[in-house]
C-alpha cells in the first residue's frame, strides 16, 4: 500500500497554497459579507490551471481527476474560505468538467470542456425539488418529446450557481417516478442553457435568502416548457441514474473536502486563540480541558481526510465508491460541525462578535451536515447497504 | 536571448530567524528556507523579457542542496532550467565572496543580461548586483522598476527618491530590480507538474573554477564579530488631542530632530 500523494495532487496543493498565502481570511470574510463571488481568487485559479485539473488535456484541461479535484478544494478552503470553495469546485470542475468527461457526448465534450478548462465558462447542477430532497428518486420535472426535441416542465430548489452558470445540469423524469421499475429507471439527464433558456422565457429563477455561503446564490428555478434538442441528453434517456450516481459521489467527495478544509481553518483559529488568551494566568490552550477536544477535532480530520481521498481514488479507478464517499462525507462534515464549534468554545464571548470569523465557520460547518445529502441519509445507506439493516422506507 | 536570473534561498521572514552561535553566520537549518521574496519580482521580468524577445531563462542559484525546493519555485513560474552551485566550501562566504562566486559560474555560462533582486531578506546588503557587474566587467542598472531592450540597448527606470533616472546601457549587462517593477505570476499547475522535469545542472567550486581559498568563512573580508537579539520594542506615546495636539507632535517630532 502506498499512501503517499501523487505529484500531480502535491502540485495541486502547493500551486493552490500559494495562491490562498495571498488572499487571507479577511478576504474571505468580505467576500462573505458583501455576499460576492471570489472573482479575484477564480481568476488566479483559472490561470493557472486549477479549475481544468480534471478537463482531459485533450481539452485543455490538467488531465488528472477526481483526487486532485480533492486536494483543490480542501486547500482552498483551508485557506481560508471554508465552507465557499465547495461552491468553486463543485459546480464547475465538480459537476461540468467531471460529469461530461466521463458521460458527455463528443458534440458536449466539445462544446463545453475546453471552455470549462480555461475557466471563461461555469455550470450548475439542478436536482432538489420542493417535494423530493432526501428523496431525490421522487422528483417530478418532467421531459416529454417533442419532434426532435424535448420539453422540460417542473420545478427545482436551492439550485446554487444558477446567476453565473451557462449549462444546467438539469435531472428530469422520462417516466414518472410511480411507473418506474426499478425506481432509479426512467431518469434522464439534460444539458441546458441557461442564458437560452431565460432568454426564451421558459426558466426563470429566484435567490433565497440564505444564513451562509453567500458567495453563491442558491435559487428556486421554474421550468416552463423548456425545449432542449436531443443532443443534449448526457448519458441515455431513461438511464440517467447512471450518471447521477458518478455527480453524487464527487459532490460529496468534494464537498467532505470543503469540510475538511474548513475544520482545518476552524481549528487554527481556535488553537490561534488559545495560544494568545490568557486567562488566570496562563494561556487557555494550556487547560487540557481546552486543549484535549482540539485535538480529538484533530484526529478527526486527519480520518475524513484518507476516507476522501480513497474515496476519490476509487472514483479515478473506476471501481465502486458510494461506502468510502458517505463515510468520508459524514465524517467530515462532523469533524467540520465539531471543529467549529470547540472554536467557538475556545474565543468566549468573543465568538459572538462578528470581529471574528467564527460565525462564518460555524454556519459554513451546520450546511454540511445537511447538504448536499443529510447525515441521517448517509447513516441510512450504512445501515442499509453496508449492515444490509432492513430498510425502513 | 540567453537571461540568467540570480535566485536565493533566504529563511521564511513569518519565522523566528538565527544566527549559528558557533560561527554567527545564518542559521539555515533551523528556519523554512523560501524563495527570497524580491527573485520572484526578477524571476518575472525574466519571463517577461524572454517572452518579448525570445531567449532561454536560466536560475542561478548559490546555496545548500536544499536551495533546490526555491530552484524547482522559480522553474515553475516558468524559467528553462537552472544552474546549482553547492558546495560546503562556499559556506559563510560574504557578499564579496558571493559576487567572485557567481561571476565564475556566469563567465562559464554566458549572459545577455543577469536579472537579480535588489536584495535579500537576509542579509539585506544589496550590493551583489554592483559587485557582480564590476567583476564581469558589465554594465550595472540597479533598482529597476522598468526594463526595456531594444536590439543590444538596455533601457532601465531606476527608482530615485525623487522620481526616477532614466538609464541605458548596452549588452551584456547586469540588472537589478525592485518590488514596483511587476506582479510575479503564480506557478500554474503545468509549469509545477514540467518543473520537475526541467535540466537543473550542479555545480561544484571546482566545476565552477573557483578557487576554493577565496571562498567561504576563513577568508571572508568581513567578519561578524558579535551579534544580540534586538531589545522589546518600548511602548510608544499616546498624545491625547486637547486641543494641543499638533503642537505636542511637533514638539516630538523636534525632539527627534526629524522636524
Ligand atoms: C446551501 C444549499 C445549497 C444547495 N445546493 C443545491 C444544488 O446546487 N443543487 C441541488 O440539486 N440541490 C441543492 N441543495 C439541496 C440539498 O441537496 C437538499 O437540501 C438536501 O438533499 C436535503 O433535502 P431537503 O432539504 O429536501 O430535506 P428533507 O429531505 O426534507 O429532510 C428533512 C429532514 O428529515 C430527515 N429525514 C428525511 N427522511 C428521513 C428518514 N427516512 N430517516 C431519517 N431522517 C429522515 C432528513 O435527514 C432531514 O434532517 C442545496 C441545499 C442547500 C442548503
Amino acid at each position: 500500500m502506498d499512501f503517499s500523494l501523487p505529484e500531480s495532487a502535491r502540485a495541486v496543493r502547493d500551486g493552490i497554497g500559494e495562491i490562498c498565502a495571498r488572499y487571507d481570511m479577511d478576504y474571505w470574510q468580505r467576500c462573505e459579507a458583501e455576499k460576492r463571488w471570489p472573482e479575484e481568487v477564480w481568476e488566479e485559479l483559472a490561470k493557472g490551471g486549477w479549475l481544468g485539473l480534471a478537463v482531459p488535456e485533450e481539452y485543455g484541461g490538467g488531465g488528472q481527476g477526481l483526487l486532485e479535484l480533492t486536494v483543490a478544494t480542501e486547500t482552498l478552503s483551508a485557506g481560508g474560505s471554508a465552507g465557499g470553495s465547495a461552491f468553486t469546485y463543485v459546480l464547475t470542475p465538480g459537476f461540468g468538467a467531471l460529469t461530461l468527461t466521463r458521460h458527455g457526448s463528443e458534440w458536449q465534450r466539445r462544446e463545453i470542456l475546453p471552455r470549462l478548462a480555461a475557466g471563461t465558462m461555469e455550470t450548475c447542477f439542478a436536482l432538489t425539488e420542493p417535494d423530493a430532497g432526501s428523496n431525490a428518486l421522487a422528483i417530478s420535472t418532467s421531459a416529454r418529446r417533442d419532434g426532435d426535441d424535448f420539453l422540460i416542465k417542473g420545478q427545482k430548489i436551492w439550485i446554487t450557481g444558477v446567476q453565473r452558470a451557462e449549462w444546467m445540469l438539469l435531472v428530469t423524469r422520462t417516466i414518472p417516478a410511480a411507473e418506474a421499475r426499478p425506481r432509479t429507471n426512467g431518469l434522464t439527464v439534460f444539458l441546458v442553457n441557461v442564458p437560452e433558456a431565460v432568454a426564451a422565457g421558459t426558466l426563470s429563477y429566484q435567490a433565497i435568502p440564505k444564513m451562509g455561503a453567500n458567495t453563491t446564490p442558491s435559487n428556486m428555478v421554474f421550468l416552463d416548457d423548456v425545449r432542449v434538442p436531443a443532443d443534449r441528453v448526457v448519458g441515455r434517456v431513461d438511464q440517467g441514474a447512471a450518471v447521477l450516481w458518478d455527480i453524487l459521489n464527487p459532490e460529496r467527495i468534494l464537498l467532505g473536502a470543503s469540510s475538511v478544509g474548513g475544520a482545518e481553518v476552524a481549528l487554527r483559529v481556535a488553537c490561534d486563540y488559545a495560544r494568545e488568551r490568557v486567562v488566570f494566568g496562563r494561556p487557555i490552550g494550556a487547560n487540557q480541558a481546552v486543549a484535549f477536544p482540539l485535538a480529538q477535532v484533530k484526529a478527526k480530520i486527519e480520518l475524513a481526510r484518507l476516507m476522501l481521498y480513497k474515496a476519490a481514488w476509487l472514483f479515478d479507478n473506476r471501481e465502486p465508491c458510494g461506502t468510502e464517499a458517505n463515510i468520508g462525507k459524514l465524517t467530515a462534515a462532523q469533524a467540520a460541525w465539531e471543529a467549529a464549534d470547540q472554536a467557538f468554545q475556545v474565543h468566549g464571548g468573543m465568538a459572538y462578535s462578528l470581529e471574528y470569523p467564527v460565525a462564518r465557520l460555524l454556519t459554513d460547518a451546520r450546511i454540511g451536515k445537511v447538504a448536499p445529502v443529510t447525515e441521517e441519509l448517509l447513516l441510512n445507506y450504512l445501515a442499509t447497504q453496508v449492515l444490509g439493516l432492513p430498510r425502513g422506507f | 536571448m540567453n537571461i540568467v536570473v540570480c535566485v536565493k534561498q533566504v529563511p521564511d521572514t513569518a519565522t523566528e530567524r538565527k544566527l549559528r552561535p558557533d560561527d554567527k553566520t545564518i542559521d539555515r537549518e533551523a528556519a523554512e528556507g523560501v524563495i527570497n521574496e524580491i527573485c520572484e519580482y526578477a524571476v518575472e521580468e525574466a519571463l517577461r523579457l524572454k517572452e518579448a524577445h525570445g531567449g532561454e531563462v536560466t536560475v542561478l542559484t548559490m546555496g545548500p542542496s536544499k536551495a533546490t525546493d526555491t530552484i524547482r519555485k522559480a522553474l515553475a513560474m516558468g524559467a528553462d532550467k537552472a544552474v546549482h552551485l553547492v558546495d560546503d566550501a562556499l559556506h559563510g562566504s560574504d557578499g564579496l565572496q558571493t559576487s567572485y562566486a557567481l561571476a565564475q559560474v556566469l563567465k562559464k555560462i554566458g549572459f545577455d543580461v543577469v536579472i537579480l533582486g535588489s536584495e535579500s531578506t537576509d542579509a539585506r546588503m544589496g550590493t551583489l548586483a554592483a559587485m557582480l557587474a564590476e567583476r564581469l566587467d558589465a554594465p550595472q542598472l540597479s533598482l529597476a522598476n522598468k526594463v526595456e531592450i531594444d536590439g543590444s540597448t538596455i533601457r532601465i527606470q531606476r527608482l530615485t527618491d525623487y522620481g526616477f533616472d532614466r538609464v541605458e546601457a548596452s549588452l551584456p549587462a547586469v540588472v537589478s530590480v525592485v518590488e514596483k517593477i511587476n506582479e510575479p505570476r503564480y506557478p500554474s499547475f503545468k509549469g509545477i507538474m514540467a518543473a520537475k522535469k526541467k535540466p537543473v545542472e550542479t555545480l561544484s567550486v571546482a566545476d565552477a573554477e573557483i578557487d576554493a581559498a577565496k571562498v567561504g568563512l576563513a577568508s571572508a573580508a568581513t567578519e561578524v564579530v558579535d551579534f544580540a537579539v534586538a531589545p522589546p520594542r518600548a511602548a510608544g506615546t499616546i498624545v491625547k488631542d486637547e486641543g494641543d495636539g499638533g503642537v505636542k507632535v511637533a514638539e516630538f517630532l523636534a525632539s527627534k530632530k526629524f522636524v
